[in-house]
């Protein structure tokens, strides 16, 4: 692969900082008991660490149904304060803020876990394939190593900057959105994931079975893809919050999910104008709902994986 | 941690560094800086090419796959049938693929990047009078964040224990959680709505003031060649809230980067050798931040991609005018081809910072030169 050892595994950066400190806490883990690593508080801490995401689970099934207005329809006078009525006050439009926010979430909230979901099952199984075929001879080696090739290339081109274009091309649909932008995050899980196949692949256990007379397929599923996964599978929290990010930056452009749909990224943009004129509320409601969730899979994050510095 | 310490613990480096010139400079044969940095920039440049081209040759066929005829989606069936075949014939969509690959090939390769369908002007000129309003964006941006990275992380690498240092490195770790456009908003309400320091979020210049004429396109240089100061404060005054919102969303991950490698050069047996023999602070730490820096510079290379996108948003959001605001205005006018273009150009464009990076470290760092696959060999 072109330029990157281990630090750029992941632009939102909560794993692995550099390739000297990945590979001394990998020697450190390799020869510590599986048990001492996760030295993270005990199971209580890490209940109330993932507590946000699973709020905000919650909130994206049952959003919907708390909103106490027509989230796509006027319901009140313009840029009204947030009251008893309308909770979170109303944007310029006269539209419901509270409405609008928890019936996007279900919306912000699907495309980020199918985006999460997509790029961390391609990028285990890819990366899986990818480090195992490129020091192959043959079709095998040159498929290997032109997908390694290519993905340097994907990475190449700006997420966002992906995401507008094929937004523009093949039309604002969620669908558009999701294949795009996991095309787009696909490299960094899947960079992950070939660092850690190339490790585990030489580790005494893989020989053992392959000695056993284990056939290849059965080396890398039952051998290699469990032990292999867990860097990338605890990234995925990482991808989640860059999926959010990039979702409502779409729709802060105006070219992400159509309108008059509520989504946290359009409701933002729509929300500047009045922000200038110091009507706060249609404003940091959105960048809230963007910001918590952010944070929320971060916090999941520290909650799954073990502590670090 | 801190450089302190192992001076205070003299016996522990004494056994280690026997190699002639510490580890890290241990390469058998040194070929001269001048023929290595040729050989790179010859690779550099190959590989450039070859990038492009795929990139080039990949948009054409992603475009291709666009359901519809680009002039219909374009003009939104405005045109009457015999000006929408013209426009097909003018822009030779009635030829085979073949011939319209080689043609765009063609015309790639003399910087001919199309006409416009929705301006009818060439793609080449529109991003040719935009490009350095956003490079100045961008790398001004750039240049503050690792200013700020190369500085806030050595007083937090040597001052482990200072409350300072523990909150930049809380923001350190927070890398990536707050998009520009949500800092933006917030700033724009605070620093201009509230406090009013910030100059208004609608251009790159107080409207009462014409632009200077475009010598270099770039806005803050055109300002100084026309000699008209007060043109060049309006743009700087534009300018600092954008920079500001760059430089907060971008440099955690610099210093998380950064803290990082220095942590991990700090504690390595060539620091102690240079504490051992003596040699002066500033050697000491010159020596750290030389093995410390690729790490960074491969960081540098990729958030050059996310400055990109950074801008996009930022121009946006407080109308500097610059490539992101013609790509967003391609979009809602269609303009496939000015996008393809674009797409291209952008993707090169990150593609030449990606391998610039890898040229670079492979200067600092002999090591890291591209034959040598540290990476698999381990």
């Amino acid at each position: 692969m072109t330029a990157a050892p281990a630090p750029t595994d992941s632009v939102l950066g909560q794993t692995t900082p550099t390739a000297e400190t990945t590979a001394m806490a990998r020697k450190a883990r390799r020869t510590a008991p599986r048990r001492t690593e996760r030295r993270g508080g005990g199971a209580a801490t890490r209940v109330v660490l993932a507590t946000p995401f699973a709020l905000l689970v919650l909130l994206a099934v049952v959003g919907p149904s708390l909103a106490n207005h027509d989230p796509e329809r006027v319901t009140g006078s313009t840029s009204e304060a947030p009251s008893g009525t309308h909770y979170l006050g109303t944007d310029s439009n006269g539209l419901d803020v509270f409405s609008r926010i928890v019936t996007a979430a279900r919306l912000d909230m699907t495309l980020a876990i199918s985006i999460t979901v997509l790029t961390t099952v391609l990028g285990l199984v890819i990366g899986l394939l990818v480090a195992t075929g490129e020091s192959r001879r043959g079709p095998l080696g040159w498929t290997a190593r032109g997908a390694g090739r290519l993905v340097d290339m994907v990475q190449a081109v700006p997420i966002l900057i992906a995401g507008l274009t094929a937004a523009s091309f093949f039309g604002r649909s969620p669908l558009v959105i999701v294949l795009a932008l996991s095309l787009s995050i696909l490299p960094y899980q899947l960079r992950l994931m070939r660092t850690e196949v190339l490790w585990v692949r030489r580790e005494g256990y893989v020989d053992a079975a392959r000695l056993s007379g284990e056939p290849t397929w059965t080396v890398l599923t039952r051998y290699v893809l469990p032990n292999a996964a867990r860097p990338t599978l605890e990234n995925s929290s990482a991808v989640f919050g860059m999926a959010i990010i990039f979702t409502a930056g779409l729709g802060f452009l105006g070219v992400g999910i159509p309108l008059p749909r509520p989504e946290w990224g359009s409701m933002l943009a729509a929300g500047v104008s009045d922000a200038l004129v110091g009507r706060w509320w249609s404003a940091l409601f959105p960048a809230a709902a963007i910001g918590l969730s952010v944070l929320s899979a971060a916090l999941l994050l520290s909650a799954l994986s073990p502590r670090r510095r | 941690m801190s450089v302190a310490e192992p001076l205070e613990a003299t016996p522990a480096p004494s056994p280690t560094p026997v190699a002639p010139a510490g580890p890290d400079d241990g390469v058998p044969r040194r070929t001269p800086v001048a023929v290595r940095a040729l050989v790179g920039a010859a690779r550099f440049l190959g590989r450039w090419l070859a990038s492009t081209a795929v990139f080039a040759v990949a948009a054409f066929f992603i475009v291709k796959l666009i359901p519809g005829d680009p002039v219909e989606i374009a003009t939104g069936g405005r045109l009457s049938d015999e000006a929408a075949q013209a426009a097909r014939g003018q822009l030779g969509l009635d030829d085979p693929w073949t011939t319209q690959l080689g043609h765009y090939l063609a015309d790639l390769a003399r910087l001919d990047l199309g006409t416009s369908i929705s301006t009818n002007r060439p793609v080449a000129d529109d991003l040719a009078d935009r490009l350095p309003t956003t490079l100045q964006l961008i790398l001004l941006g750039l240049g503050l964040a690792v200013a700020f990275a190369l500085v806030l992380s050595w007083f937090v690498v040597s001052r482990p224990r200072n409350p300072v240092s523990r909150l930049m490195s809380t923001y350190a770790r927070s890398a990536g959680a707050l998009p520009e456009y949500v800092l933006g908003v917030v700033f724009v309400f605070v620093f201009y709505a509230q406090l009013q320091w910030a100059a208004a979020p609608s251009g790159a210049l107080d409207p009462i003031l014409l632009p200077p004429d475009p010598i270099t396109h770039v806005p803050l240089l055109d300002a100084l060649l026309a000699g008209r100061p007060e043109v060049f404060r309006s743009y700087v005054d534009h300018l600092v809230l954008p920079l500001v919102v760059l430089v907060v969303a971008h440099t955690a991950i610099l210093m998380k980067t950064l803290i990082g490698s220095l942590d991990a050069a700090i504690d390595e047996p060539s620091t102690r050798f240079r504490i051992a023999s003596g040699a002066p602070y500033r050697t000491i730490v010159a020596s750290i931040y030389r093995r410390a820096l690729p790490p960074l510079v491969v960081m540098i290379g990729m958030l050059f991609g996310l400055f990109l996108s950074g801008a996009v948003v930022i121009e946006a959001l407080f109308g500097l005018g610059g490539l992101g605001q013609y790509a967003v205005s391609a979009v809602t006018s269609a303009d496939v081809f000015a996008l393809r273009s674009f797409l291209v150009v952008v993707a090169a464009l990150s593609m030449g910072v990606f391998l610039l990076a890898d040229l670079v470290n492979s200067i600092i760092d002999p090591r890291r030169q591209t034959g040598i696959q540290r990476e698999e060999a381990r």
